[in-house]
Order: structure tokens, then sequence, then C-alpha cells
């Protein structure tokens, strides 16, 4: 049985139909970020964090009562460098990097440092939505917390606090919650070196794990880094090595 | 002629077995090292493997305890982290003597993938005296038994009376 040819458009797919219930929902406090992999995200202001979160949990048409995740970014080195190769061992092991060509610029670094974006999920719908909102610029970097929408956003906000030292406006129990007590920093931020600045031993004299100033040398070890490699393209692009074909090179 | 072959000739011979008393305390250690249970990580994934059926820890009298006031040996399975060091270290201290350590894995060995980090110990012989150092990124069951076996040669070495 063949069917007559239309004209007629093939239907929306489900993610444009729930981008479009979204947008009716929320209107302009939204604003769609392109993603791959038939993923939604959305950009909202952060003054406007909470009214969005819960619209989007009480639509009936939406329902995302479940906040999958939440966490911070710090883009203080976004789109610099994809690897700092300047002190990477020589004799580490090897990476052929193909060009990955133009890298996203980005948006006026330290204007929009942080950001924190949200994972929400619709269990009875079966959707999922992500949100992305850029701290206000200024230190502490602020956003307005999503308890009192959901009451798992605690600990995650806690987390994020933790590591990026972004603070949550009206969070109950703004605290650490994984590194050590008595902790200084926030040890996920592009700026905090790697070594830290403590470390522990046990002092036979006191009877108690004492902190001491780090004693030992930074070393990050970066794989050595190849730029264009171009070794297995033959291979790849089904021809033999060594047969005649584009010249190696941009 | 073997151990048990001896005390069964010299107990039909005589009636009563004679030792010395730094042998027979050192058999009885050995033969009960009851580590307290301390897993930090991946490690006591396999320090797992190695107390269940397959491998059967409880052969060798090793019997994991939830107080260390029962324990002997301290495993220490996984990651230290600074954050951890401190109740190790208490743990440790509330153990009875004599006392022992294990330290299991390149992390606890010295701080394995993590040395550079801002959180870890580098090596918890830091906080610890450690007796055998297991090596592996986890060592398997049969590494981990292999060091007890090590630290059970060790204990069966001291001599608590005669010095």
């Amino acid at each position: 049985m063949s069917e007559p040819a239309t004209d007629t458009p093939p239907p929306p797919s489900r993610l444009e139909t729930l981008a479009d219930t979204i947008g009716t929902v929320c209107g302009e406090r939204l604003r769609r970020v392109a993603s791959i992999a038939s993923e939604l995200t959305f950009e909202v202001s952060p003054s406007q964090v909470v009214e969005v979160c819960r619209a989007l949990r009480d639509d009936p048409r939406l329902s995302f009562q479940t906040l999958a995740d939440l966490s911070g970014i710090d883009y203080l080195t976004y789109g610099m460098d994809e690897w700092d190769t300047h002190s990477a061992t020589n004799s580490g092991f090897g990476r052929g990097v193909a060009g990955l060509g133009e890298v996203e610029t980005p948006v006026a670094p330290m204007e929009r440092r942080f950001a924190v974006v949200y994972h929400l999920l619709s269990v009875n719908l079966n959707q999922r939505v992500r949100l992305r909102a850029y701290c206000d610029a200024g230190e502490p970097p602020l956003i307005d917390s999503v308890v009192e929408v959901w009451s798992g956003a605690n600990w995650f906000e806690r987390e994020a606090f933790d590591l990026y030292g972004i603070l949550f406006r009206g969070h109950p129990d703004l605290r650490r919650i994984l590194t050590d007590y008595g902790f200084i920093g926030h040890p996920f931020r592009k700026d905090f070196p790697l070594i830290g600045h403590v470390e522990v031993r046990y002092d036979p004299e006191k009877q108690r794990v004492v902190y001491e100033p780090v004693s030992i040398e930074p070393r990050t070890l970066v794989p050595r880094v190849i730029r264009d490699d171009h070794r297995y393209e033959p291979a790849l692009n089904g021809r033999a090595a060594g047969a005649p074909g584009k010249p190696n090179g941009r | 002629m073997g151990l048990v072959a001896e005390v069964d000739a010299e107990l039909k011979d005589k009636g009563f077995v004679t030792a010395q008393l730094d042998d027979l305390m050192n058999w009885a250690r050995t033969g009960s090292m009851w580590p307290v249970t301390f897993g930090l990580a991946c490690c006591a994934i396999e320090m797992m493997q190695a107390g269940a059926a397959r491998y059967d820890l409880d052969r060798f009298g090793v019997v994991f305890r939830p107080s260390p006031r029962q324990s002997d040996v301290m495993i220490v399975a996984g990651t230290l982290t600074n954050k951890m060091a401190a109740p190790l270290r208490k743990v440790y201290d509330q153990m009875s003597e004599p006392k022992w350590v294990i330290s299991m894995g390149s992390c606890a060995n010295g701080g394995g993938y993590y040395h550079y980090a801002y959180s870890v110990v580098r090596g918890c012989d830091r906080i610890v005296p450690v007796d055998v150092y297991v090596p592996g990124c986890p060592p398997s069951a049969e590494a981990l038994i292999y060091g007890i076996l090590q630290l059970q040669n060790k204990v069966r070495r001291t001599s608590t009376i005669a010095r």
C-alpha cells in the first residue's frame, strides 16, 4: 500500500513540542541555547531562576518534579586552551590531537565567570531539560536558592558552594559538605592550585594530626601533545598508508 | 615430621607438650589476626573479595571485626584523605596492643594517583606506622592475602619475652 505524496511537513519532534511548551509557559524568561544529542538547554537570568523553576515544576504539561542534578561551572579559562602544553613533560605518553578547528570564543572573560546548571527530570512525562544561569559578576558569585522548589537541591547547593564558592541566597544551611573541616578556598575553581595549601601528618609529640604547608613541588602530568597528528588518517579514510592522496597538513 | 604429628607423638609419649612461650604466643597471634574493618575506597572491594567465599580469609584466622578494641591489625584499604586522617589515627589509637598495620594499594602506600592532589594524604605512613605495604591499584585479593602472610611471618619472627 503506497501512501499518497503530500507536501505537509513532518510532525514536530517530541523535543520541539517540549521546547514549544516550555516557551509558552516561560516566555521571555528563557532563552534557548544550542545543544547536541536531542537535549534541551535554556539560559535563565539569575534573578528569575526560582520563579522559572517553580513554573517548570508546577505546570501539568511539564511536571519537572525532580531535580536530577545541580552543579556549578567556572568559565575562567573556558575556550582558551584545550591542552596547556607549556608545562607538559617530554617523557610522558603521547597523545595525538587532530586540529579542533575554531574553539567557541568565550563571552567576555570574568564578566560571566560562574554559572549554575540545573538538570530537571519529569518522571511521569519522561522528559528532561537543562537550565543554565550565569551568576551576577562580582565576588562572591551570588544566585537565588531553589531549595524551596526542590528540597533535594539542599546538598547540591552546598556542594556547589563548597567547590566553587557560589553563594545561594535563601539556602537554609549553606556550609561546606565535602572538603576538610576548616578548609580554605574552593578547590574546583580554575585558579585553585591543584596541590592545595596544606598537608597533614601525625605529630608524635602533640599526639594528634597536624596541618603543615605543602612540602612538595606541584607537578601536573599532561600528556605530550602532538598537534595535527595525521598518522592514522589514511586508515581512517580507507586508504592504504603511504598511498598517494591528499598531502598531509591543513 | 609435621607439627601436628610432632605434637601428637609427644602427647602419646608423655601426656603433655612443652613449647617456648614466645612460640606459643606468636602461634596464637599469627593464627588469629583480626583486622578492623576499615575500607576507604575501591581497595575495600578487593578486601571484601579476599574475605568472601572464594579466597576466604577465615582460613587464616583473619576475621573482620567491627570494633578497633577487638582488633590486632588495621588494613588501610583505599585513599586516605586529609579529612579522614584524624579519624584513622583515632581508630588506630583505640586498637589494643600489640597492633599492626597493612597499607593496601597505591593510595595508602604513597598517595598514588592522588599524590599531587590537595585533599589526599601522601601515604598513610604519615599518620600511622605501617608494617606491610601491598602494592597495586587495587591489589588483587591474592596480593592482599600474600601481604597478610608476610605480616604473619613478621609476627612469627618477633620475640616478646626472650629478647
